[in-house]
């Protein structure tokens, strides 16, 4: 081994220089790391030359197309000290013995995260490391944190290495990648802090073994105990404690060894090097190793009190039956062997469940097996008040959707929306029908849901030539444009504060009506009490307007309600609402949105929250349309809430882009070319010229 | 990731490749004429079962014969007779070599060289374990020149086989050996033992081998693996196809054989400690399992629903547990477990017993969020923890409520 110390493998002022860097996982990881440490000088990668990986307040990473170009771009006192390689199993023998070829010198250590490389080059690999005068660390292994100095390379520590890495004097060594993290938690309970974690990998061939790395933790100055975890196959534990066994006082040995479980089944564990391959690889041969070593039994918790005294006696260290174990053995250790803890330890290991329901079954079982619901901590207490106390609304599950889709299909004879066969809807259903099931993945459960949003989309369709979007159309029909591109010009003329409204109404009525019992939309006699949510949504709104007015910035209004025509009555209405209303009314239909709308314009009004009533404006009526559809999808969790909000915007979106169409279709047969040009006579300059 | 492959396709298709000598031979089913005529030219034969097992020989599998009656009513019946569990492929017969010596090699990938070695003994013929460490010599090899006659010669001349005919002779036959274990990515090739015969012929009598699945040259063998009869069940098999179609997160399992917990597992080493805490506390665990690599929703939910179709009806306790992952997302595997689940009780009914979670990583409280809402859909009681409790105590949590459950204190099974 070329490192003389722990810290020759990684410390502060290393540069990382990363292969494959635009990978998934090396791009990610590497993000990370820039985060946490910013020690990744350059990444490489075939045909990606001149990119960069861009790292969220942190240093972005340039990528060169090879890693030779890469130390010929690079000055001399930027060229990486270390190397860590992503690249594909078929491809990292190339790029290590590029690197090495390459080196010019720098580059002392190469860590292969690569899972599935062939044994005969991993073999290869260590020949040209030992030749090259490099150390070479895994296959697969997870990389290597050095806590003092906060720098790591690889994943150990997973998005936050913070979390589980605090600074101390223990040294875990490990076999698997995600217990160097398990263990360092683990340890905390005890008082201890890591030192340096160290993830081996465990290919059949661990290319930096145990013999190498022991008598560097044990020569580590911040280093006071040695923590390990080991799987069957191999003889490195072997050779490690033939390594130490004669050093007058080595320090002391925790060990967990995995596997034995497994031993009488002919099964293969996860990792590919877990094989029995000869005497003493099994997992209890090396349990009987380290036992012989440390010249005691394994650590029994329910004998705790006695190993300070027996520890006092047999130092060397102790193995564990049972990985939460550490925790009460290393304390043991530190007692016998005077080691001061590196920090209070943190609440005890224990069970502490976050959400327990066990029903009938709890009253058949013991009491110890009905665990109390523990505190949630932060940040995930705030995320459970979100997504899982929260009454309403199916939680979105992310994936690629690169060539996937939920709302529609084709197996080359039939188009589907939701499953359900397009031209069988051509026959029986309706466009707005379709469009519901289109945007909601339900069909409506009512009739008169879609001559509703009928009615909607109709009302959508204009309010005159004179609006934004209308003007869109025109300006571009004036300018000569295709339908296509007049039809965009009307979206493009769309916005928060014409159309978006209705979304802010929706969010607004999912804010008031989730913490109600509402099921049934439809159903009077089952709304909630809507002149208190009334009352004590207008309280709290003049509080924030006082508070707003107080601070001079503008308060938020309510959305949906008002109109800038209608508006000259003590008491307005907005027609085409009216007309939604009525009909609802002869058809003896109720929906608690609009109903608490209404009551809402009113209870402004009667709460001196504004001075006359102010219409419910056609946005509302669409929201609430919307609302009353989507509600009982919400309740059973079948569409999110995010889906809900953007309905009264896209419904309005598709109304009005048919009223554009019109629009452009009148403008074009009967407008002179470039007439919406405002004549240069009538602009007005508010500036001062300057030349 | 290794493939085994046993004497026959070596007397088959290695041994004729590689020029290595090897005794002539005959595979059931054979014409009663053709083991009439080897047997008369051999003057005795050898019938062994062709399956990946050893101890061949002490169950009785492994037959000298001179009369061909009796030969051809053992092949038939030795290719009948399971070994150490395992039914054989087929049987063959092969010739008799007469001995004064017997040589034991093998060339392995050697974790204390981290190269390929070279193993030579002159007491072969019997279990290389039960040989006395001075009667092995073992000698590492560059794994890029890989091994030459003198060297060869020399590992046997220190095993006691003094330079010399004999020592040339089988010199060339370990080099070829080398040569084969080189050009087809073997992991490991042992000839135990090779047969010196008066005349100072030499030849390999019996042989096995794995190959390293993950070596390109393997990839390319140039002949099919022959397919052995499996002992696997059917959960496992389904399992090993559904795994080995997509590199897309990973779907291992291994049948322990268990009637209590059906565990679904994250993390190699993280499955690993899980399955042996569960053991240890008397969990029974139904199948040893990881599922980790951040499978997407299609891949977790089929590979869930194989899991429930195969053991759920029997199992008292159902449990998903892995560490706090890097890269997984658990919103995306608890959705797909939790519809695999809705399913599976579509189908078959409900079947209230216990779910114990525990897990953390990306998206954790929206996939609780999930998984809580569908068990209660179901009727399924259930315990979840976060990050903030060690996965080998769920574990021992698990192992006692199941255990309580199965006695029936708990209302189920």
């Amino acid at each position: 081994m070329i490192a003389r110390s722990l810290s020759g493998l990684l410390k502060k002022g290393d540069r990382v220089a990363v292969s494959n860097i635009t990978g998934r996982e090396a791009s990610k990881v590497s993000t990370v790391s820039q985060q946490y440490c910013s020690n990744i000088v350059a990444g490489w990668a075939l045909g990606k030359a001149g990119k960069w990986v861009e790292v969220p307040g942190g240093k972005s990473i340039p990528v060169f197309g090879q890693f030779d170009e890469m130390m010929t771009q690079l000055p001399e006192k930027r060229r990486p000290t270390k190397v860590i390689v992503y690249s594909p199993p078929d491809a990292v023998y190339g790029d290590v013995k590029e690197a090495l070829e390459n080196n010019r010198g720098s580059v002392k250590t190469v860590f292969v995260i690569t899972e599935n490389v062939s044994i005969e080059v991993t073999a290869k690999l260590r020949r040209l490391a030992d030749t090259g005068n490099v150390d070479i660390l895994g296959c697969n292994t997870l990389g290597i944190i050095n806590v003092h100095d906060k720098v790591r390379i690889g994943a150990v520590g997973g998005d936050s290495p913070e979390e589980t890495f605090r600074k101390g004097s223990a040294c875990v060594i490990s076999n698997s990648g995600n217990m160097v993290n398990t263990i360092a938690s683990y340890l905390q309970s005890a008082g201890l802090g890591i030192s340096y974690g160290i993830s081996t990998g465990k290919d059949v061939n661990i290319l930096t073994p145990l013999k190498e790395l022991l008598p560097l933790a044990m020569r580590d100055k911040r280093t006071s105990m040695i923590v390990l975890y080991v799987e069957p196959g191999g003889v490195y534990e072997a050779e490690a404690i033939e390594a130490i066994r004669k050093m007058r006082t080595p320090k002391p040995i925790l060990v967990y060894v995995a596997g034995e479980f497994a031993e009488s089944m002919d099964v293969s564990l996860g990792h590919a090097g877990a094989v029995v391959d000869g005497p003493g690889t099994s997992a209890s041969g090396k349990k009987a190793l380290f036992d012989d070593y440390f010249g005691i039994p394994a650590f029994d918790a329910d004998e705790r009190k006695k190993y300070p005294k027996l520890m006092g006696a047999h130092p060397r260290g102790i193995r564990v039956n049972t990985l939460h174990d550490l925790v009460p053995a290393a304390t043991a250790l530190m007692a016998a062997r005077k080691i001061k803890s590196d920090f209070a330890p943190v609440r005890p290991l224990a069970l502490r469940p976050w959400f327990v329901e066990l029903g009938a079954l709890a009253k058949a079982l013991p009491r110890d097996l009905v665990p109390y619901v523990a505190p949630i901590p932060e940040p995930y207490a705030k995320l459970v008040k979100h997504y899982v106390t929260s009454s309403i609304g199916r939680m979105p599950n992310r994936q690629s959707m690169r060539n996937a889709s939920h709302a529609s299909s084709n197996d080359g004879a039939t188009p589907r929306v939701y499953g359900r066969s397009l031209t069988s809807l051509m026959k029986t259903g309706s466009f707005s029908e379709t469009v519901l099931l289109y945007w909601l993945g339900h069909p409506v459960t009512h009739a008169f849901e879609t001559r509703l949003f009928d009615m909607s989309l109709m009302a959508a369709l204009t309010n005159g030539p004179g609006t934004i979007s209308a003007q869109g159309a025109k300006l571009s029909a004036a300018a000569g444009n295709n339908p296509n591109t007049a039809m965009m010009a009307t979206l493009g003329s769309i916005g928060s504060l014409h159309g978006g409204n209705g979304s802010k109404a929706a969010s607004l009525l999912i804010r008031v009506f989730r913490n109600t019992e509402l099921v049934d939309p439809y159903d009077r006699k089952a709304a909630p009490n809507l002149d208190a949510l009334v009352s004590e949504f207008v309280k709290l709104f003049m509080q924030r307007k006082r508070v707003a007015k107080e601070a001079g910035v503008p308060y938020e209004k309510v959305p949906c309600l008002g109109h800038p025509v209608f508006n000259t009555e003590a008491v307005n209405y907005d027609p085409r609402e009216r007309v939604i209303d009525e009909v609802m009314r002869e058809e003896k239909i109720y929906n608690v949105f609009l109903d608490f709308y209404h009551r809402l314009a009113r209870g402004m009004m009667e709460q001196h929250a504004t001075s006359k009533v102010h219409a419910v404006n056609v946005d509302a009526a669409l929201t609430c349309v919307l609302m009353g559809i989507a509600w009982p999808l919400l309740v059973d969790k079948k569409i999110t809430v995010e889906r809900a909000v953007d309905l009264p915007f896209l419904a309005f979106a598709l109304g009005r882009v048919a009223g554009g169409a019109g629009e452009y279709l009148d403008h074009r047969d009967s407008g002179t070319a470039l007439d919406m040009r405002v004549p240069v006579s009538e602009c007005r300059f508010l500036g001062r010229e300057q030349d | 990731m290794s493939a085994q492959i046993g004497e026959l396709t070596f007397l088959e298709v290695l041994a004729p490749r590689f020029k290595i000598p090897a005794p002539e031979f005959v595979v059931e089913p054979v014409r009663q004429s053709e083991v009439k005529q080897r047997l008369e030219d051999w003057g005795s034969g050898i019938i062994k079962p062709d399956v990946l097992a050893g101890k061949r020989g002490k169950a009785g599998t492994v037959r000298k014969v001179d009369d061909y009656h009796e030969a051809v009513k053992l092949l038939k019946k030795v290719a009948a007779k399971v070994v150490s569990g395992q039914q054989p492929r087929t049987a063959y017969m092969v010739q008799t070599v007469p001995a004064d010596m017997e040589v034991f090699s093998a060339i392995t990938y050697n974790s204390r060289y981290l190269a390929p070695s070279l193993t030579v003994s002159t007491k072969g013929g019997v279990d290389i374990e039960s040989v006395d460490e001075a009667g092995k010599v073992t000698v590492p090899l560059n794994v890029f020149r890989g091994l030459n006659a003198y060297q060869a010669s020399e590992a046997l001349a220190q095993a006691g086989l003094a330079e010399g005919k004999l020592n040339s002779k089988l010199a060339l036959c370990l080099v070829k050996q080398w040569d084969m274990f080189s050009a087809t990515g073997m992991q490991s090739c042992e000839v135990n033992p090779w047969r010196v015969t008066e005349a100072g012929e030499v030849f390999a009598c019996d042989f096995k081998a794995t190959f390293d699945k993950n070596n390109i040259k393997f990839k390319d063998l140039g002949f099919e693996l022959p397919e052995y009869p499996t002992r696997v069940g059917a959960f496992e098999e389904e399992m090993n196809a559904w795994s080995v179609s997509s590199h897309q997160g990973q779907a291992h399992v291994a049948d322990l054989g268990g009637k209590l917990i059906l565990p679904m597992l994250f993390g190699g080493g993280a499955s690993t400690i899980i399955t042996e805490t569960l053991a240890q506390a008397g969990g029974d665990p139904m199948f040893l399992s990881d599922f980790g690599g951040n499978p997407p929703y299609e891949r977790m939910k089929k590979t869930a629903e194989i899991c429930l179709r195969h053991k759920l009806a029997d199992a008292s306790l159902l449990l998903i547990l892995g560490g706090k992952a890097n890269n997984t997302q658990i919103d995306v595997t608890f959705a797909a477990i939790a519809d695999a689940l809705h399913e599976w009780v579509d189908d078959n009914g409900p079947h209230p017993i216990p779910v114990v979670i525990g897990r953390g990583g990306p998206g954790l409280v929206q996939g609780f969020a999930v998984m809580k809402k569908t068990l209660e859909n179901l009727g399924m009681p259930y315990v979840f923890f976060g990050p903030d409790t060690p996965i080998t105590l769920v574990a021992a949590y698990a192992a006692r409520l199941a255990r309580q459950c199965a006695k029936g204190n708990g209302g189920v099974k």
